[in-house]
């Protein structure tokens, strides 16, 4: 039992990756190999001329099952694969870092989780075996449990089903290591109340972000040589329109594919102020997108003239067919090493909106990036941008008449002679002097000007995609603003397109926003859109709380189990701890209240002698006498005014045990329960 | 603990009267404690069930004076206090003391008395002494009343007043005797065994020592609120006119003294208190006229005011 507890307990710990992997990629290989050393530990066990070569066995054992469930999709384990797994031994942590998560459940980056359940299995049986305190053969899986939480530190509720699912093999094996005969001390109840302590604080403690993870110093190393900025290209792609730059199939095709999005500018370039991770096994919208999304997929073929970027979505949730670093607040896709084409399918979420909802709706200065800063704006630009909104606060009406506004009073620059650049020389040229510009001016002037009268905002790149195209070509380029929606997330505008643009069949974003703006009045009858409307996506009034109240009822219910024992405990103890007169009386009051649990009719205006005959249908003989005398005792105790001596109060005592015994031959179901009742855990009424 | 030197003497007592009164061990107990805590017993029953026979036996197994007083409509109350008669040789009035200058009286059939002469028995029953002609004269201590009286008869009798029912410490029930007690009894008087062969077995001096060690026994103080509490209880019945008096409360706890006593201990628990409780409380009750037209006894009143009292505990006990 000690070593099955021991190698339970470093599985739990490896399970505790579950964040990093998912439940379901951690089940074998934290299982199996676990189950391996707890066999051969057992077999060793059982012959004294293997039970020294133990260590080495279980160790075995252990990589052995751990490197053949990884790699058995590869077949039999071979030296064929041993570079693999040496790379995965010494670089599976950091990969599983540098990913989003759930990671990839690949060998490379998973191995390094059950070699450390190994590792700890095997230190935990030696330490069990070796040593005759329990505790210390629990450290090896408790450091794996501290370095998970390193990884990926559990938000308060499945941390709390984490700690009991630890709990389990760890109280088994301090009661499993007592000495024989001994008896269960009353180390249960502070044991009991901790649990408790720990449920109740699993419940309360706010799930906030962890202040540090291991996570936060891995990125994917990038060679920054190598990341072209595709607003840089737009010009130059637009000298030869008819290039193909890549083909998509499709069912429901959306009308952008961006490349790259650019969030920082510092006066003089936009770069995206973002982390690169390897693609996991899947990504969820960001927090920000509460309205229905739906789930699409494209078939995307490169040409491999796009530098290392791959079209993609704001929403990408995976990509089959290659293996590309992502950032995922932006949904840029990347392919390190050489350019080259490229063949994949990505699957992507697609928020849905109603138009007139978007119309009224509230930005999100919360968005990542959407305001983050400009550099230092000239003065004539800041007064442009307040007259381009004409005073109207933050909102995405206000963003439509910014929208409105250069789209009216812009021209977009069409033949050879096209601008570049997108610094303010650039942008103060465009805005306040010949006011002609390609998409690349339209979109960071526009990002820039709403920057300043508080709209979140960032920079898209990539191309956009007409009706029924399956092809696009460097002509489709684009560079667009986006604009962060509360609820909805990132909603593309086109200020350098002109009103005529045919919105796309898809009815995605970009298509709605087109449809909102053409819904807004004369720019000069705009309002703006009342406070304190439900946004896109917002809940209903009220409906949003009521699945926490349905489960408040449940929480005390769950708890229960834990907490009645604690509460017996606690209270026994509390009683048995009074001196004198006051213990006699606290032992009477225990023996009452576990009557009462047990079902006797117990009232406050019962004596003990009373409590005595009430409660002969539930005892036998013996333990009735004992009753009468424990009554017995307690009036002499409590009314002859002379207070017990010590001897008293032990026998006291003494008969609660007995009781208690008594009791506990009612079985198992009637034990049960008396413990959970909570009548006995009330004064009598 | 000590047992009490009164145990012994209780002890002593119940074995007579167990003698002639069987099957009743319950009821001579109370009779017993009644004598110890020097309070009057009304004994209440139907006829033939050995009311007076148990008066007697108390009386006879008591060593002093004891005396019977049949009450009847034309029972006066000079026979029971006693009549000043001019003396003529002597030129001056002399007191002949009534049937109540005695260490015990059997008042039988109290209630065939009429209200008159019953109220001369409440000086003597209160305080021990008769009052004729402005002198007082006190009774002998010990002084116990055990009266009688048949509750089904209406023909001829009077109701005790309450006055008078308050005075007694305990009205005590006789109830059938079981198949096998009964069979006894029929075989005693068979026997002829009689009150009147019994020989007292304790005597006054003893009696008296056991009365004082009763009165002296040691009660907490929550025993004593427990008491009050009871008494309390009553006044607010919404069945009841007229709930336990003070003196209620007094015989509660002196009755439960005399109970701990009998048990052989020195203190008093809350369980002496309800075991006293119907016997000392129930005949100090005056119903409502609905209640009285029901079903309800005063004594269940009293059963149903225990059920709902909280009994003493330490406060850190709950």
């Amino acid at each position: 039992m000690r070593t099955t507890s021991v190698v339970l307990a470093a599985a739990v710990g490896g399970m505790l990756f579950a964040p990093v992997f998912g439940v379901p990629a951690l089940l074998l290989a934290v299982l199996v190999p676990a189950l391996a050393v707890l066999l051969v530990a057992r077999l060793c066990d059982r012959g004294a001329a293997l039970r020294d070569w133990r260590p080495l066995c279980t160790a075995a054992a252990g990589l052995l099952t751990a490197a053949q469930i990884l790699w058995w999709p590869a077949g039999i384990l071979t030296p064929r694969l041993l570079p693999s797994l040496r790379t995965g031994v010494t670089e599976s942590w950091r990969l599983a870092l540098q990913s989003t998560w759930p990671a990839r459940p690949d060998p490379e980056l998973l191995v390094f989780v059950p070699l450390l359940v190994v590792a700890a299995a095997v230190l935990g049986v030696e330490l069990v075996h070796r040593l005759r305190a329990p505790l210390p053969a629990l450290l090896p899986s408790l450091a794996l449990v501290v370095f998970t939480q390193l990884y990926a530190a559990l938000p308060p509720l499945p941390a709390t089903v984490a700690a009991l699912a630890y709990a389990v093999p760890a109280g088994t094996l301090l009661v499993a290591a007592r000495p024989a005969g001994a008896r269960v001390s009353w180390t249960w109840v502070p044991a009991t109340a901790a649990l408790a302590a720990v449920v109740l604080a699993g419940l309360a403690l706010p799930d906030t972000p962890p202040r540090y993870t291991l996570r936060q110093d891995q990125v994917v190393p990038l060679d920054d040589t190598a990341l072209t900025n595709p607003l840089d290209e737009i010009a130059v792609r637009l000298r030869d329109p008819d290039a193909e730059v890549f083909r998509v199939g499709g069912d429901t095709l959306p009308d952008r594919w961006p490349l790259v999005v650019l969030d920082a500018f510092d006066g003089v370039n936009w770069t995206p102020a973002a982390t690169f991770r390897w693609l996991g096994s899947g990504l969820e919208p960001g927090p920000g997108v509460t309205v229905r999304v739906e789930e699409r997929t494209a078939e995307i073929t490169t040409a491999g003239t796009g530098g290392p970027w791959l079209p993609s979505q704001s929403w990408p949730a995976s990509v089959r067919g290659a293996d590309p670093v992502v950032v995922p607040e932006h949904g840029t896709l990347l392919r390190p090493g050489p350019p080259g084409p490229a063949r994949y399918t990505l699957r992507w979420w697609e928020p849905r909106v109603d138009v007139a909802a978007l119309a009224g709706a509230e930005v999100d200065p919360d968005a990542p990036g959407g305001l983050n800063g400009i550099g230092e704006a000239p003065a004539g630009v800041a007064v442009l941008a307040r007259e381009a909104t004409r005073g109207l606060r933050p909102s995405f009406r206000t963003a439509l008449v910014l929208e409105d506004f250069l789209r009216t009073r812009y021209d977009l620059a069409v033949g050879t002679d096209l601008p570049t650049g997108h610094g303010w020389p650039q942008l103060t040229k465009f805005l306040l002097e010949n006011r002609r510009g390609t998409s690349e001016q339209f979109a960071t002037s526009y990002v820039a000007l709403a920057r300043i009268v508080g709209i979140p905002a960032r920079v898209a790149v990539g191309f956009r995609a007409p009706a029924g195209a399956t092809t696009i070509r460097n002509g489709d380029v684009l560079a667009w603003p986006e604009v962060a929606v509360r609820g909805v997330g990132w909603v593309p505008l086109n200020p350098g397109g002109r009103p005529s643009t045919t919105p796309s069949a898809t009815g995605g974003l970009a298509a709605a926003a087109e449809q909102a703006r053409a819904g807004l009045p004369a720019p000069d009858d705009v309002r703006n859109p009342p406070l304190g409307r439900p946004g896109p996506g917002a809940p209903a009034s009220g409906r949003d709380g009521w699945p926490g109240l349905l489960l408040l009822p449940m929480v005390p219910l769950l708890l229960w189990p834990i907490a009645a024992p604690a509460a017996w405990g606690l209270r026994a103890r509390r009683r048995r701890r009074r001196a004198g007169r006051e213990s006699v009386v606290g032992a009477w009051a225990e023996v009452r209240d576990r009557l009462r649990a047990h079902g006797v009719p117990v009232s406050s205006a019962m004596t003990a002698r009373d409590l005595a005959a009430a409660a002969e249908p539930v005892t036998d003989t013996a333990t009735g006498d004992e009753l009468r005398r424990l009554a017995a005792t307690m009036d002499r105790s409590l009314w002859s005014g002379r207070s017990p001596d010590h001897e008293q109060v032990e026998q006291t005592w003494a008969g609660v045990r007995s009781v208690r015994r008594a009791l506990a031959r009612r079985g198992p179901r009637a034990r049960v329960r008396a413990t959970l009742s909570l009548r006995g855990l009330l004064p009598p009424r | 603990m000590t047992e009490p030197a009164a145990t012994r003497v209780a002890a002593r007592i119940i074995e007579n009267v167990q003698r002639i009164i069987r099957g009743k061990p319950e009821l001579v107990r109370q009779a017993v404690a009644g004598l110890l805590a020097e309070g009057h017993l009304l004994i209440e029953d139907v006829p033939g069930l050995g009311k007076t026979s148990l008066a007697r036996c108390l009386a006879r197994s008591v060593g002093g004076t004891w005396r019977r007083i049949q009450f009847t409509p034309d029972l006066l109350p000079g026979d029971i206090t006693g009549v000043t008669v001019y003396q003529p040789g002597d030129q001056r009035f002399v007191f002949h003391p009534g049937a109540v200058f005695a260490n015990v009286v059997v008042a039988d059939e109290i209630n065939r008395g009429t209200p008159k002469t019953q109220s001369a028995l409440l000086e003597v029953m209160a305080e021990g002494q008769v009052t004729v002609d402005t002198e007082t004269h006190p009774v002998p201590r010990p002084f116990l009343v055990v009266a009688t009286q048949n509750p089904i008869e209406l023909e001829g009798t009077y109701r005790l007043p309450e006055a008078q029912l308050d005075r007694f410490l305990m009205r005590l029930a006789v109830g059938y005797p079981d198949l096998e007690s009964e069979v006894r009894v029929v075989l005693g008087d068979r026997a002829g065994e009689t009150p009147d062969d019994l020989r007292p077995v304790v005597d006054l001096g003893a009696l008296r020592v056991a009365i004082a060690e009763v009165r002296a026994l040691h009660v907490e103080d929550l025993v004593v609120e427990y008491a009050v509490r009871l008494a309390a209880a009553t006044r607010g019945h919404p069945a009841l006119r007229f709930g336990a008096s003070v003196r209620g409360s007094v015989a509660l706890v002196r009755a439960g003294q005399a109970f701990a006593v009998i048990d052989g201990r020195d203190f008093v628990t809350p369980d002496d208190i309800k075991d006293v409780a119907v016997p000392v409380l129930a005949h100090r009750l005056v119903l409502t006229p609905e209640a009285e037209l029901g079903t309800r006894s005063t004594g269940d009143i009293v059963t149903e005011v225990l059920s709902s009292t909280a009994a003493p505990l330490t406060a850190r006990g709950r």
